[in-house]
């Protein structure tokens, strides 16, 4: 039934043909077992990629004319619309910002997500994808890239309804333009407490795992092991501190002359 | 090292001659060498390209009225609009504050009933005197300096700050209003 | 293997045959069809037959420049739309559309303090059909943030960035900085309340950046200053103004969209040389 090229007569063009053969003979046309089920890309992937970019584009038509891009006032430097809120794909660092400083939130978190998505490839052994290979459950890799995207779209979503007027926290059935008493200031946590607890923290993220599952230290290797684990440290201390703030009004856990975390 | 290794595939056992040391692998060193300066070269002359040496900037300082005009105990927005400056009076002691949330730049809001700012961007407190209480702002508020100049009149200049206890609360960040106006005036 | 096989004989079409099915001198239509098609001309451009015709699919495919990112066949189960969601094409087709929109926009649009908003306000008032070409542009904008979110979801999720795709996930995760990049400096231009507090948040950011950001830990070792760090680097000042719009705006129109363009190239072609797209689960 499948068509192969050899089989299949060709233009005239010499040159087409030869060219023609050479990508038969580079390039296996598909997985030779599978031969039997294969279609053409023209007209079955075509003309399907073809209706796909008809809707896509069709909604977009729809959406401009039906809603307007939004334009505020002129720029102003010296009065900040209240709340000032950023476009929806940042509004997750937004919110970051109010519970650690900016060179963490803003430079130093964000580079290692990007960091740590780049290798996720290489540090993710459980490879049955391949041919052949059957794959095993991914229990870390799953649970732990779905609680990253769930907190980045849960600080986004509390960023749009749950913040109003200077940044204060709203309940969806409060009114954003009456001014919220602050209630209370922040306090952070003295040396001598916080030190020692980043310590530990630090430790039981490093030892942790190995305890739970051995076999994940000894398939990894040290030094994947190590690079995993401070990702999951520092990524689980996020929704800590969070906690910390919103709860109970901590700062700072640790604070030092020179960055305070 | 003066007898050097013999060149390979022949019998001649002479030190190399100033030709032989030259060799091939000796120019492609010095080619590659010079190629990675001269990109090196260029590569640092584009950063520095990237910085401007002249901005067109606004200026940092203006003259806010008579300094005794101020009431005590209240906070000045009216310099924000134009110069992002709150003038602050305590009793004898004038300051001003740079309306610049020290979180992220925002312009926070004056809330009199509650006597603090609150930044609208993360959400920063701050008190009257500019220190953060609530929310991520590190620091307190800048204080810029603050003059009395030839004709009487506040000279304010956000290109001199100082937010640090203690240095924040002597001249020129702070003018002292009653006692002794011509000390005020010579220094 | 191949070399050794005899190579497929090759049935050798004569020029007048050439559009199969189509036999010259059939009627008025059909001649004009033939001559226009078998001109020189017409050969040199198109260089397959009908399409209509089985045997000229995979040359049409193969010929095609902008079908030839395709394969020329995939398994039946690869067009299962639930496989891909198609996300990784739309995200294309979306920077298709913003590039097309945005240049319409750049005939109206100067990179002015004193002009950027005006020129928004004319957009959306005085040219015709402006605030359909903004509106288009700006949705497009955040329907491609969406895309790509979903595109790097789906690959996650069904495993597509194991052996022998890992870098073209690497490619991928730099090609989503780049849409978020191309969002944040377009954020600036028009000029606007939203445009001036994003982007000074964002850069007073980059200014807090450990060593090198003047507010940053650690900055006294460098000496980084107001005047000298990345965040002056970035805005071309010490604060958002004319300067920043500009650089916001040649690396918004410029010097993104180039990069991303080569991204795109590399990733597609990397889909192909890494074997196709990988199998649904
Ligand atoms: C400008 C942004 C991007 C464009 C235009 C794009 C486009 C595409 C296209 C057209 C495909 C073919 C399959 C499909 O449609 O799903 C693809 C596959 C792929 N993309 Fe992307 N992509 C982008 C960003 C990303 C990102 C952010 C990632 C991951 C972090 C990524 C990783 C991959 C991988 C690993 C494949 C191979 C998947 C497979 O073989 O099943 N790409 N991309
Ligand atoms: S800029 Fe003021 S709280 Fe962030």
């Amino acid at each position: 039934m499948a068509e192969t090229l050899e089989t299949m007569p060709v233009h005239e063009d010499v040159g087409q043909a030869v060219t023609v053969r050479r990508q038969v003979a580079t390039h296996p046309v598909a997985d030779p077992a599978a031969g039997a089920d294969d279609v053409h890309v023209w007209p079955h992937l075509v003309y399907r990629e073809f209706l796909c970019a008809l809707a896509v584009v069709g909604l977009l038509l729809l959406l401009a004319l039906l809603f307007n891009a939004p334009l505020e006032d002129r720029a102003n430097p010296s009065a900040t619309p209240n709340p000032a809120k950023a476009a929806w794909y940042f509004l997750g660092l937004q919110e970051l910002l109010v519970y650690f400083d900016p060179w963490f939130a803003g430079v130093v978190l964000p580079s290692l997500i990007l960091i740590g998505l780049m290798m996720l490839p290489y540090l993710d052994l459980n490879r049955g994808d391949g041919p052949g290979q059957v794959e095993e459950p991914r229990r870390l890799a799953v649970p732990f890239f779905s609680a990253g995207l769930a907190l980045w779209f849960g600080l986004i979503l509390i960023g749009q309804y749950f913040r109003g007027l200077s940044w204060a926290w709203y309940w969806p059935w409060e009114n954003w333009n009456i001014p919220k008493v602050t209630e209370s200031f922040t306090w952070s946590f003295p040396v001598w407490l916080g030190l020692p607890v980043v310590l530990l923290y630090g430790a039981a993220g490093a030892w942790l795992p190995a305890r739970i599952s051995p076999r994940f230290l000894r398939r990894l290797g040290w030094t994947r092991y190590l690079i995993v684990s401070v990702f999951l440290t520092i990524a689980a201390a996020i929704p800590i501190k969070i906690l910390l703030r919103l709860l109970l009004n901590v700062k700072y856990v640790l604070k030092t002359p020179w960055f305070n975390l | 090292m003066v007898a050097a290794t013999p060149v390979e595939g022949t019998q001649d056992r002479r030190p190399m001659s100033v030709g032989q040391r030259l060799s091939r692998r000796f120019f492609a060193i010095l080619g590659l060498g010079g190629l990675a300066g001269v990109v090196a070269a260029w590569s640092a002359g584009l950063v520095r390209f990237l910085f401007p040496r002249i901005l067109y900037e606004p200026p940092m300082n203006f003259v806010a009225g008579d300094p005794d005009a101020y009431r005590s105990g209240e906070v000045e927005t009216r310099w924000q609009k134009d110069h992002r400056v709150w003038v602050v009076r305590e009793g004898e002691e004038l300051y001003a504050l740079i309306a610049q949330c020290t979180h992220l730049g925002c312009t926070p809001t004056w809330f009199a009933d509650e006597q603090l700012f609150k930044c609208p961007c993360h959400g920063s407190n701050f008190t009257r005197a500019g220190d953060p209480v609530a929310g991520p702002a590190p620091s307190p508020l800048y204080r810029a300096s603050v003059q009395r100049g030839m004709d009487g009149q506040l000279q304010v200049n956000k290109a001199i700050s100082e937010n640090r206890p203690g240095p924040r609360d002597a001249a020129p960040f702070v003018l002292r209003l009653k006692s002794g106006q011509r000390g005020e005036r010579s220094a | 293997m191949m070399e050794n096989e005899e190579p497929p004989k090759e049935r050798v079409v004569k020029p007048q045959e050439a559009l199969e099915g189509i036999e010259a001198g059939k009627g008025f239509q059909e001649r004009l069809i033939h001559k226009v098609t078998s001109s020189e001309l017409w050969r040199s451009v198109i260089r397959h037959g009908s399409p209509a015709l089985r045997r000229n699919r995979a040359l049409t495919v193969i010929s095609n420049f902008f079908l030839h990112l395709h394969p020329l066949s995939i398994p039946r189960r690869a067009l299962a739309f639930a496989h891909t969601w198609c996300m990784g094409g739309i995200t294309f087709l979306l920077f298709l559309v913003l590039t097309v929109s945005g240049v319409l926009l750049m005939f109206y649009y100067v990179p002015e303090v004193g002009r950027a908003y005006e020129d928004m306000k004319d957009l959306q008032f005085a040219v015709s059909f402006g605030m359909l070409m903004r509106n288009l542009h700006r949705w497009s904008a955040h329907a491609m943030v969406v895309a790509v979110i979903l595109h790097m979801m789906r690959v996650f999720y069904s495993g597509a960035y194991k052996p022998p795709r890992q870098f073209n996930w690497v490619i991928g995760v730099s090609l989503l900085v780049l849409t978020l990049l191309l969002s944040f400096t377009g954020y600036l231009l028009p000029w606007d309340q939203l445009s001036l507090w994003a982007i000074t948040v964002g850069a007073n950011m980059a200014g807090a950046t450990p060593l090198v950001g003047y507010q940053g830990p650690f900055h006294e070792l460098l000496g980084a200053r107001v005047d000298n760090d990345v965040r002056f680097l970035l805005l071309g000042g010490t604060l958002v103004g004319q300067n920043a719009l500009l650089r916001f705006y040649v690396l918004h129109c410029i010097v993104l969209p180039l990069v991303a363009v080569l991204g795109m190239a590399i990733h597609f072609w990397r889909v192909r040389k890494d074997g196709g797209i990988s199998k649904p689960l």
